[in-house]
């Protein structure tokens, strides 16, 4: 130990590393073998990091960043602060300050404040002013205003608020509260309500920007490469290897590649020795340089105003990008180019490029490291080089490029008026802003997800998707999910796979199926995204720690041994000779508190990174000191007594943040038994790899993992409730259980997210047996007596709304009430259900075809009304009905009416429909180990088989199930279960949980069972119901928790006799939807042709679909007609009826021929007897 | 008689207990199909009323109306009256009625969470006898709550009338008069002795110890095995595998006595458990008159009791 490794003395963070070394050095050599003892209920801090971390607060962090700090900076930028103009040099108008104001909204001039609810009813926007204060001319004067309390002067548009952000009103609330609000205190928030639809703006994972990545090209060749972004500019830069063997940099604004040595020179770093000492003067580089610098020489480009020249003359033409008024020499280009557009995130100031030179040598010097040792080659999909954007940084990206246009458009209208001399009144900017654009800019991203940012060329689709209600899970996995920016088309395995970077970051079970497998991922239990940081404190630490500027060091030490380059956010802060001591003291700051959490630091091969930009992935892990965990049993307790909250860890430095840059210079023990004199880390609880989706499943970790995979997917297809407000909202359609139940068998992560509360299934008694043999391919039998109970029943509410118009006209939709006929006291046929408003009346029972909504619109909607009429007589509306459609024989209940005025003061209406359907031959159900399957036979309660304790299955599942799906999970979650449901106990089945007490062991219930006189396999001896004879063998019986699926037969069925028709071909209509017919395809028919069955053929091809009738003549071959005057058919040229011959063909047919005749082909028909 | 042959029978039944919810009996000299033959009817086809069909007037609780129903089609109803009662698809007897017309209206008017209970229907005045298992109008016993059918909070209210039918299991469940019934075989259990014997002393205790169900025991005194708690076996097997174990297979053989039946009926309160015994006595009767009659050649046919 040197002496400069004296510990600085801090005020918590340093003082337990003291006290280790004084213990190592004084202290009681024994203790130092004792083995660790294992951490008292560490699982504790998961609960506790989720209180205030909450599921979506990654989310909800990002957008409170972005309106209370980002957008900030966007309109103190340099190009968005100030709008000027070119005919009126005195103008200006100046922004000095923005806000985002509460939720409120604007109606009859009233301002009020709103509520999520009251927007999702109302089809609202759910969004609070954007305010500034602003400084600018009017004539001579200067006007000042500003707002105050939080609130600026002058409104300039309206920012749709994400739920549970701090401006919502939401924020804080207690449970009562919440209720009050008409809100779920189980729902996370994390979304957007816009025109009255939920919105999410899924996590977007893409390559981290700034960061120089060494990659092969198509080539094979080693390339490095930088994606620079600044606020103004997105741009790559590429540095190749050329053809014959020298180092180019490849940009868009050259034509060609250019060469390296030619780049520096025009940067100013003339000679080839400076080129050396800044790429790196070592024997193996130096060789490699030499083609560069040849062809530099053979080029003749010696001094910069060369270089200049040569870049200049392959500038790209037509890159115009700064004012084309003044024409410039090629060489002043080309200095701007290089300055603002080539690895723009460097900053060039007064063309002083020493930064931008140094930068790209480094560039260079990876570059060639990596061609003399391959391993140095980075890996794209390594999940620290990717970032996850937000939609904090999305909507300030959506935010600044609509703020500019705004500016532009008060430009343009300052330019015009400012340019005519004599003006009415004085122009006053402040009211000449065009406040809609950047409401209508948010709102209509938000909702159609397609975000175009011009400045950066940027359109991107799907960026948001509507909040899937299906489940409380669903919503819940919504949140979590993160798509790429991969295609899906390319058939590329690396994005995909399941990188080993990504443990603890990413869940590794849930992933959809199909295209976008391995995509769209999810976030696991205990990940954090970060937000950005400011950077300058950052880089005085770092400078104050030792490291010194690079501008203040010769080239040749750059690259000296020993020496370590430091690296704030991509960008170069200069050397420090003590790398490894620099990473310490800066750690040590941060476990003190005196740097961010979130600020990660690590040593890479020769290069220190301080990482301190957003959308890193990132999760909480306890530190240890020499294998001891810092966090002790009398932490955890004073967790469970209250004392401490997750922070209070934070801020003693127990656990820390660690990205997964930061992960590769940690050795992290999974339980303390395997900590070790190395292990600086312990994880705080294993189960945490997976995320919410898969933490419902039990025993995950005995299944075989594809199986959990499927369980993701369908557990967010599985009926239960969703919120605590389901039965108050109107969505399109609502899925509910009537009888939900808690799993007996549940897992730790259940309790967390609240799935106890608000389940999606059913403990169903499970019998696995062969039952009838209709039970082959995972169907299953279930017990009538089970449905008859509420067994899988569920409510299916559908809306069914309208909006009234008012059109340009003045003329309005009207909702009438139906005329009743005489000698009836009420409206009958399909207007039955209509109460005096014209619209269904509540607890009314519907059948298919009749009308919800007695809706007339006004016939004309352009001509002006004749004046001093307020409304129009009757004659002059079509009705145009809502009306439920649904299956013939079904029917339905109005359950709710809703009347309402949405945010245009049009009048909205809705119904809601509901069905009450029990589980009937067809519908779906899964366990929670992807084994799905239909029902496929009911049977009477005493046909069932029963145990001798009188306890019969209420489901039958095939045992075949089990050898090719190897869900072992699925089997200890019955004994589980059973062994549950037999001590009174909820048991858990966290994933990994057995070591740890998080899980029941197999032994543990097995005894259980035992004690409460089961067989300990979880077998009964079952007799059969229908004979009364016992059953061969014993029967693997109890509980197991079922989930019933979306899909359900009633939904689906379909067939069809006779029915509509195309109009255009008369063939038989597609899909279910409009009644269409089975289609006899082109395999099938390719079947009937090779069996011969030529009738068939006929009948179903020609006859049962579009046969038509014509009239040929046989000596012209053409199509005839019909003529009703002579009472035959005639030839269509002679007009005579002679020869004239009938046959019938498909109406396809006939259509082809005429439309040849259309284009002037003739079809002629050649008729034989036949 | 004498035409029942060889075959026939005369099955014993011994009543071993014997509760208002709870009956417990061997049924012995008979056949496994009679035995099941007599459970099936148990469950699904001994007659008890519940309620059938529901008129709602006002619902403004937060459960549905057809939510409200089908909970309180579940409630059990005293059903002793349900022989005097008439079926939907059954001819009308002379004194028969079909339905019992209960109410429920309440409203609740306190801020508190109101539960609706079964207590708080009001019975049918002609037939008082018909009410909920467990009706009673003590509020303050925890134990007659009653069962709940919905909770309330301020001003909701719901009123509805119900009427009671009489019905079988075999139509919905909520007519199954029991909460569990089955039977199960008695087994028998020999020893062979000769085997035995090649056993140790320890050899044997062993054997005894790994049956997790007391049936064997070894006498401290002979220093044999013996049976005993036959009827408790689990049908486990672990004897027979110990057996296995020892090396002597075929130590015990276990059979399931095909004659010997014991039958256990755990009712819900709707009636009493001796009664759905009786009741699926007659059932079964019935049935087998309606079968015989209809044979074509009949003679000797013993009367159904009650009829002529």
């Amino acid at each position: 130990m040197t002496v400069s490794d004296q510990p600085v003395h801090l005020p918590n963070g340093g003082s337990t590393y003291e006290n280790g070394v004084h213990e190592a050095l004084l202290g009681d050599p024994s203790k130092l073998t004792q083995p660790i003892k294992d951490v008292k209920d560490k699982y504790e801090l998961l609960p506790a990091f989720l209180k205030v971390r909450g599921l979506v607060k990654q989310h909800i962090d990002s957008f409170n960043y972005f309106i209370n700090q980002e957008i900030k900076k966007i309109v103190r930028a340099k190009g968005n602060e100030r709008v000027t103009c070119d005919t009126d040099p005195n103008f200006y108008f100046k922004y000095t300050d923005i806000f985002v104001g509460r939720p409120q909204v604007e109606e009859d001039y009233i301002t009020t404040g709103i509520t999520p609810q009251a927007c999702r009813l109302r089809d609202m926007t759910y969004a609070a002013p954007i305010s500034v204060d602003v400084e600018y001319t009017r004539g001579k004067e200067i006007i000042v205003r500003k707002g105050k309390n939080g609130v600026g002067a002058v409104v300039i548009g309206r920012m749709p608020l994400m739920l549970r952000s701090d401006r919502c009103v939401l924020k804080g609330k207690s449970e009562a509260q919440l209720a009050e609000l008409g809100e779920c205190p189980l729902d996370p928030g994390g979304y957007f309500v816009v025109k009255g639809a939920e919105k999410v703006i899924l996590i977007q994972e893409q390559l981290s920007r700034n960061r120089i990545i060494i990659d092969l090209d198509s080539k094979g060749q080693v390339s490095a490469s930088v994606t620079s972004s600044t606020h103004e500019r997105k741009s790559k830069t590429n540095i190749v290897v050329g053809k014959k063997g020298q180092i180019c940099m490849k940009h868009n604004a050259f034509a060609e590649e250019v060469n390296m040595a030619a780049v520096l020179r025009a940067m100013g770093v003339e000679s080839d020795q400076e080129i050396l000492a800044l790429v790196g003067s070592e024997p193996g580089l130096a060789a490699m340089l030499a083609p560069t610098l040849q062809e530099a020489k053979s080029m003749g480009l010696f001094i910069q105003q060369q270089a200049l020249e040569y870049l200049g003359a392959r500038l790209k033409a037509g890159k115009q990008q700064y004012s084309s008024r003044r024409t410039r020499s090629k060489v002043d280009e080309v200095r701007d180019v290089l300055a603002n557009v080539v690895v723009c995130h460097i900053p060039v100031h007064q063309f002083d490029y020493q930064q931008k030179a140094i930068y790209m040598a480094v560039m260079m010097r990876r570059m060639l490291a990596a061609m003399i040792d391959p391993s140095l080659i980075d890996d794209r999909d390594y999940y620290g080089n990717k970032r996850l954007e937000l939609a904090g940084g999305l909507l300030a990206l959506l935010f600044e490029d609509l703020f500019k246009r705004m500016n532009n458009e008060l430009k343009r209208t300052a330019d015009n008026t400012l340019s005519k001399a004599n003006r009415a009144s004085q122009f006053d900017a402040a009211k000449n802003l065009h406040v809609e654009m950047i409401s209508q800019g948010m709102e209509s991203a938000i909702s159609s997800g397609n975000w175009t940012i011009r400045r950066f060329r940027m359109e991107r689709k799907g960026v948001t998707q509507v909040l899937s209600r299906l489940s409380f899970i669903a919503a819940l996995g919504m949140m979590t999910r993160i798509t790429s920016q991969f295609e899906k088309t390319r058939k590329v395995s690396g994005p995909r796979a399941l990188q080993p970077s990504q443990w603890g970051m990413l869940c590794p079970a849930d992933t959809p199926e199909g295209e976008s497998c391995g995509l769209v991922k999810n976030l696991a239990l205990m990940t954090h995204v970060t937000t950005d940081e400011e950077e300058a404190p950052l880089a005085r630490l770092a400078y104050l720690l030792g490291t010194q500027p690079a501008s203040l060091v010769s080239g040749f030490e750059h690259s000296s041994r020993g020496v370590a380059m430091v690296f704030l956010n991509g960008s170069i802060l200069g050397i420090h000779r003590r790398p490894k001591r620099l990473v310490k003291e800066f750690r040590r700051l941060r476990r003190a508190g005196r740097v961010g959490e979130f600020v990660s630091i690590f040593l890479q091969q020769d290069s220190v990174y301080i990482a301190s930009d957003g959308g890193r992935v990132c999760r909480p892990l306890i530190i240890c000191d020499r294998g001891a965990p810092r966090v002790t049993s009398e932490h955890t307790a004073k967790l469970k007594r209250g004392e401490w909250a997750f922070n209070d860890f934070l801020r003693e430095g127990l656990v820390e943040y660690l990205d997964v840059n930061e992960e590769n210079n940690a050795l992290i023990a999974l339980y303390e038994r395997n900590c070790g004199p190395a292990t600086t880390h312990l994880e705080i609880e294993p189960f945490t790899v997976l995320g919410v989706v898969a933490g419902l499943i039990p025993y995950p970790h005995h299944n075989q993992s594809p199986r959990n995979t499927y369980q993701c997917a369908m557990g967010k297809q599985a009926m239960g409730n969703i919120a605590y407000n389901q039965l108050n909202v109107f969505d399109t359609l609502l899925y509910l259980l009537v009888y939900p139940q808690r799993p007996l068998l549940t897992t730790k992560t259940i309790e967390l997210v609240g799935f106890d509360k608000l389940g999606a299934g059913q403990n169903a008694t499970v019998a696995v047996m062969s039952y009838s043999g209709y039970d082959i391919e995972d169907a299953i039998i279930m017990n009538r007596a089970s449905l008859d109970r509420g067994f899988g029943r569920c409510i299916v509410l559908r809306k069914y709304g309208t909006v009234l118009k008012k059109h340009q006209n003045r003329a309005q939709d009207i909702v009438q009430a139906a005329g009743i006929p005489s000698g009836q006291s009420k409206a009958t046929g399909r207007h039955k259900l209509l109460d005096v408003d014209g619209i269904a009346a509540p607890g009314e029972i519907a059948s298919p075809g009749e009308i919800l909504i007695n809706k007339l619109v006004p016939m004309s909607t352009k001509d002006p009304l004749p004046p001093n009429m307020t409304s129009l007589p009757l004659s002059h509306y079509k009705p145009a009905p809502v009306s439920w459609k649904g299956p013939p024989g079904e029917s339905c209940i109005v359950d709710k009416v809703l009347l309402t005025q949405n945010d245009d003061g049009h009048n909205v209406i809705k119904t809601l429909m509901r069905h009450t359907r029990r589980p009937e031959v067809g519908d779906k159900f899964s366990s929670r180990h992807g084994q799905k399957g239909v029902v496929g036979a009911i049977v009477a309660q005493e046909d069932m088989p029963f145990s001798e304790r009188g306890i019969c299955p209420d489901l039958i599942m095939n045992p075949h199930g089990f050898p090719s799906r190897m869900t072992v999970g699925k089997m200890i979650e019955l004994i589980g279960s059973k062994a549950a449901v037999s001590s009174g106990r909820f048991h858990y089945g966290t994933a990994f949980g057995e070591g740890t007490g998080l899980a029941d062991t197999v032994d543990s219930i097995s005894k259980t069972l035992v004690e409460h006189g089961f067989s300990y396999s979880g077998k009964d001896q079952l007799t059969s119901g229908s004979s009364g004879e016992p059953l061969e063998a014993y029967i693997f019986m109890g509980p197991v928790y079922y989930q019933k699926l979306k899909h359900m037969v009633l939904d689906k069925m379909h067939a069809r006799a006779r029915g509509p028709r195309v109009v255009l071909t008369r063939q038989p209509t597609e899909g279910r939807s409009r009644d269409g017919g089975l289609r006899l395809g082109e395999m099938e028919r390719d079947c009937l042709i090779g069996y011969g069955a030529s009738m068939l053929l006929l009948e179903r091809l020609m006859i049962s679909s579009d046969q038509f009738q014509v009239h040929v003549c046989n000596h012209c071959g053409l199509l005839g007609y019909y003529d009703a005057n002579v009472g035959c058919a005639v030839c269509p040229s002679t007009k005579s009826s002679d020869d004239m011959a009938t046959l019938k063909l498909p109406y396809a047919c006939k259509l082809l021929f005429q439309e040849l005749q259309s284009m002037n082909i003739v079809p002629r028909l050649k008729l034989a007897e036949a | 008689m004498t035409t029942l042959g060889e075959n026939r029978r005369l099955p014993h039944v011994q009543i071993r207990e014997l509760k208002d919810d709870y009956c417990e009996f061997l049924l012995s000299d008979t056949d496994p199909s009679v035995a099941n033959a007599l459970r099936r009817i148990m469950q699904v086809e001994v007659p008890t009323i519940a309620i059938d069909l529901v008129e709602i007037e006002e619902n403004t609780t937060v459960l549905n109306d057809e939510f409200i129903a089908h909970r309180l089609g579940l409630v059990p109803l005293v059903s002793n009256a349900v022989s005097s009662m008439t079926g939907v698809f059954e001819t009308a007897g002379e004194s028969g009625f079909m339905d019992v017309e209960m109410t429920l209206n309440v409203k609740c008017t306190s801020d508190e969470t109101m539960e609706v209970t079964s207590n708080d229907l009001q019975l049918d005045p002609n037939h008082p006898e018909v009410c909920p298992v467990g009706y009673s109008h003590d509020a303050f016993d925890p134990e007659k709550k009653g069962i709940l059918l919905v909770k309330m909070r301020k001003n909701q209210e719901l009123k509805l009338r119900a009427i009671a039918r009489k019905g079988i299991g075999k139509d919905h469940a909520k007519w199954i008069p029991v909460a569990t019934v089955s039977f199960q075989y008695m087994p028998e259990i020999t020893i062979n002795r000769a085997l035995m014997d090649t056993l140790s002393e320890q050899e044997r205790e062993d054997f005894v110890k790994a049956s997790p169900t007391p049936v064997f025991r070894y006498n401290n005194i002979t220093k044999q095995v013996e049976t005993d708690h036959i009827e408790q076996y689990h049908w486990d097997g672990e004897a027979l595998a110990k057996a296995e174990e020892l090396g002597k297979p075929g130590l015990v053989t276990i059979k399931e006595r095909q004659d010997m039946f014991i039958f256990r009926v755990e009712g819900t309160g709707v009636l009493k458990a001796e009664d759905v015994v009786i009741t699926a006595l007659d059932v079964l009767h019935r049935k087998l008159y309606t079968l015989q009659t209809s044979l074509p050649e009949q003679d000797d046919v013993a009367p159904l009791p009650g009829v002529q």
